[in-house]
């Protein structure tokens, strides 16, 4: 029994045009003031202003691309890291009892509460941001990858043992693929939380980046270039997670033959 | 093989393992730090420096004040931003796995603002509230209010279909069914959002006290870190995971309580 | 040499609860290239037995030895195949069937004869670049036994290798694994549950009992199978001869007994 609304999109247009109807009726009914929140059309003009003139050193979208650069980096080092790691842990019981107390003790410290040490070891410009990422996105890495390993048939791994496959081939050949479903999905997890980190980071030390946009923004109190700033952050996040959707649903596909 | 020790808690090879691997940390810890000086004190401190900070803070105070009122600060602030969010969060996420006209309603501007991280509202923010408390709670507000709408929202709009049409059956009204059978098979996706809702309101509130606070253990995370007091740094470090840990806990025991039928 | 020889082997579970004898001292000698079909009671410890053989668990007492090599770990000489088919669900036919040559090193024109002449022998032909999900639970295990005839063991571990098959594919699996073994012939330690599969594929068939396991009795077929030329005849009627059923009659009042009362 399915309770019937009829067409649901009339209810979705009307939820957009309230929301940028109300934001754009507040403004210009002069209720608050633009240093306190621009209209959408200001937003999307300031979009367009900061791609064609510098600010806080560079066009935007040379801010979003070294962003995204460290992003890679941190993101990359992680999943190298991460994924092995998890692998082994599922297959090894020793290595997951010894891993798993230090592990537990990582996991309540906040990302950006590694800022500080990150930035005293490894400065602001490239290596510090990247240690923020990697903390940030480290811990799902390793959970995905623990329990898809964990996940995977017995069987096939005494197969591949009773056909003479040594450890290295077991764990590239039987555990990466079969837990390679919960690692992508580790994977858009932990890729969320690395952008996010790396926002953070680059709102505290880093003095770069589409973070440090905003941080100018906020300084010279222009909300219409940190309101553009975090469109950006959105769309890169978004787009992101996008491709590892996508990856995800080809892994799901091949595997369980979708 | 498993034994039992007096106090009747089982002693696992897994415990023991675990016991002897922090050992060799913290003796590794005590080696590169005090005993060779491998690891210098500007990289990360000693255990003896470590305690001595911690002292430091919980007696005399640092970065504006002892340690209670640093974490007080910072409690409050999370406990605020966190049941501000649930309290709103919660019932629209509700709403919208109930009925699909507020779900349509709500989910395209949802969509819209749900990719920007919480962490990207601190600016913003700033400019609104300035450096104030108010600011810190709105940011841990829209951190935590994101998991919490979700979370509900999948737990109502997965709720055993059978046991709705049971419950009709037997001449449940909208409100019984709502406190009756909604309510409790969404709850432990409901606690689910809970959880990650209270993990973001920390993350959060580092991040922002660390772009700028007066008081706080974000403060004395951000004050150390310009007086590179690698000590400080690492009890601020420490303080925020205990804390964190600590509310986190509370929220599980919470959560057992209120969910006693489920065995797992 | 590819022989099998149990040496007072004893396996004993401990695991939490109170220790459970699986194996209670087996004594046993299976020859070269000897197809024996093990059956008993569940829980009399046959597939314990076949995994102590593949090395995937130990013995508590005693020792397995395999062409006079003490048996330590799971190696290629003895392939084993899994009621479930253990097949590598992200691997292609071809990748599965030549999964166990790849462990030693064979080249890619060694592989890829290997993988014709296994799928011509199955008449799978044509479906080495499908995936398993692809296939019938019958073409699965066909590959699955290719995977480990492929290997090259002189050891080939069965276990109920047909127990997840309809009685149709059943059937003319059993069919299709005598031709093979004509073909290959190989030591086999095939345990299922079924009196007519033993009775027709071995040249032994071991009875065990349970409680611990233990062997009970040992009973030969090869006489029989070559005097009456069963090879010659399809499986139905081999079936109905007075020489199969007058055997099967014996495995199943020797089993019987040993079930005692859970019939």
């Amino acid at each position: 029994m399915r309770r019937d609304y009829g067409p649901l999109w009339p209810w979705s247009v009307a939820g957009l045009v309230l929301f940028f109807g109300i934001w754009q009726a507040v403004v210009s009914a002069g209720l608050v003031s633009n240093f306190v929140l621009p209209s959408p059309l200001e937003v999307l003009d300031r979009t367009i202003t900061l791609l064609g003139r510098p600010f806080a050193g560079y066009l935007l979208h040379e801010h979003v691309f070294s962003s995204f650069m460290r992003f890679l980096g941190g993101f990359s080092l992680a999943a190298v890291i991460g994924v092995p790691l998890g692998l082994m842990m599922g297959r090894f019981r020793l290595l997951e009892d010894i891993v798993t107390p230090l592990f537990e003790g990582y996991r309540y410290v906040a990302p950006l509460a590694w800022v500080p040490f990150a930035a005293l070891w490894f400065g602001t410009g490239i290596g510090g941001p990247i240690m923020v990422i990697f903390t940030g996105a480290f811990a799902p890495c390793v959970i995905n990858a623990y329990r898809g390993a964990r996940l995977v048939d017995t069987y096939l791994i005494e197969a591949a043992q009773t056909h003479g496959a040594g450890e290295f081939r077991i764990a590239k050949e039987v555990l990466l693929p079969g837990a390679l479903p919960s690692i992508v999905a580790g994977l858009r997890i932990s890729a969320g939380l690395g952008w996010q980190s790396l926002i953070g980071a680059e709102l505290i030390v880093v003095s770069s980046g589409i973070g440090y946009v905003m941080v100018q923004g906020q300084s010279n109190l222009s909300p219409s270039t940190v309101m553009t700033a975090m469109f950006v952050i959105g769309l890169v996040g978004l787009g992101i997670d996008f491709v590892l959707r996508f990856v995800e649903a080809r892994v799901r596909a091949k595997w369980e033959g979708k | 093989m498993d034994k039992r020790t007096p106090w009747g808690r089982v002693v696992t090879r897994s415990s023991i393992t675990g016991v002897i691997t922090v050992a060799v940390v913290i003796a590794l810890w005590f080696f590169l730090t005090s005993v060779t000086g491998i690891v210098g004190q500007y990289r990360f401190p000693s255990p003896q420096d470590f305690l001595a900070s911690f002292v430091r803070l919980a007696t005399e105070g640092y970065a504006g004040g002892t340690l209670i009122e640093q974490t007080l600060q910072s409690l409050w602030l999370v406990a605020c931003g966190f049941f501000t969010a649930i309290v709103i969060g919660v019932p629209l996420g509700f709403a919208m796995g109930y009925d699909r006209r507020i779900e349509a309603f709500l989910n395209p501007v949802f969509l819209l603002l749900r990719p920007i991280p919480p962490l990207a509202w601190i600016p913003l923010a700033i400019v609104w509230l300035g450096l104030s408390d108010g600011s810190k709670i709105l940011v841990i507000f829209v951190a935590a209010f994101v998991p919490s709408v979700i979370n509900t929202f999948t737990g109502v709009r997965n709720v055993d279909r059978t046991l709705v049409e049971a419950a009709k059956v037997h001449g449940a009204g909208t409100s019984r069914l709502i406190s009756e059978v909604y309510l409790p098979d969404a709850a432990p996706m409901i606690f689910t959002g809970l959880r990650l809702s209270l993990q973001a309101s920390w993350t959060t509130l580092v991040a922002a006290e660390l772009v700028g606070a007066f008081l706080g253990l974000g403060r004395v995370l951000s004050t150390a870190y310009r007086d590179i007091n690698t000590a400080m740094i690492l009890v601020a470090m420490v303080v925020i995971a205990i804390a964190g840990a600590f509310t986190t806990i509370l929220l599980a025991q919470v959560e057992k309580r209120v969910i006693k039928w489920r065995t797992t | 040499m590819s022989d099998i020889q149990f040496d007072g082997v004893t396996k004993v579970f401990g695991r939490g609860g109170k220790p459970f004898t699986a194996i209670g001292g087996i004594d046993f000698h299976v020859n070269d290239n000897e197809f024996i079909s093990v059956v008993g009671p569940s829980g009399c410890g046959k597939t314990t037995l076949m995994r102590m053989v593949a090395g995937l668990e130990t013995p508590t007492d005693g020792e397995v030895r395999v062409g006079g090599e003490k048996v330590t770990k799971p190696g290629p000489d003895r392939a084993v195949v899994f009621q479930q088919f253990a097949l590598f669900p992200w691997k292609t036919v071809r990748k599965n069937i030549t999964f166990g040559m790849r462990s030693r090193g064979a080249s890619k024109a060694e592989r890829d004869e290997a993988v014709a002449h296994y799928l011509k022998l199955m008449k799978m032909e044509g479906t080495e670049d499908s995936y398993p999900h692809q296939l019938s639970g019958g073409m699965q295990q066909r590959v699955a036994i290719a995977r480990s005839y492929a290997t090259d063991p002189g050891v080939l571990l069965m276990d109920e290798p047909f127990g997840a098959l309809d009685a149709q594919t059943r059937t003319i699996m059993q069919e299709e694994l005598v031709r093979l073994s004509h073909v290959n012939p190989r030591t086999v330690l095939f345990i299922t549950h079924s009196v007519e599969e033993a009775v027709y594929l071995a040249d032994r068939v071991v009875v065990m009992g349970r409680n611990p396991g233990k062997i009970r009795e040992v009973i030969d077929v090869a006489s029989t199978r070559k005097a009456e030329k069963w090879s010659e005849e399809p499986i139905d009627d081999v079936m109905e001869m007075p020489s199969f059923t007058h055997l099967r009659g014996q495995v199943w009042r020797l089993l019987r007994e040993e079930m005692g009362e859970d019939i």
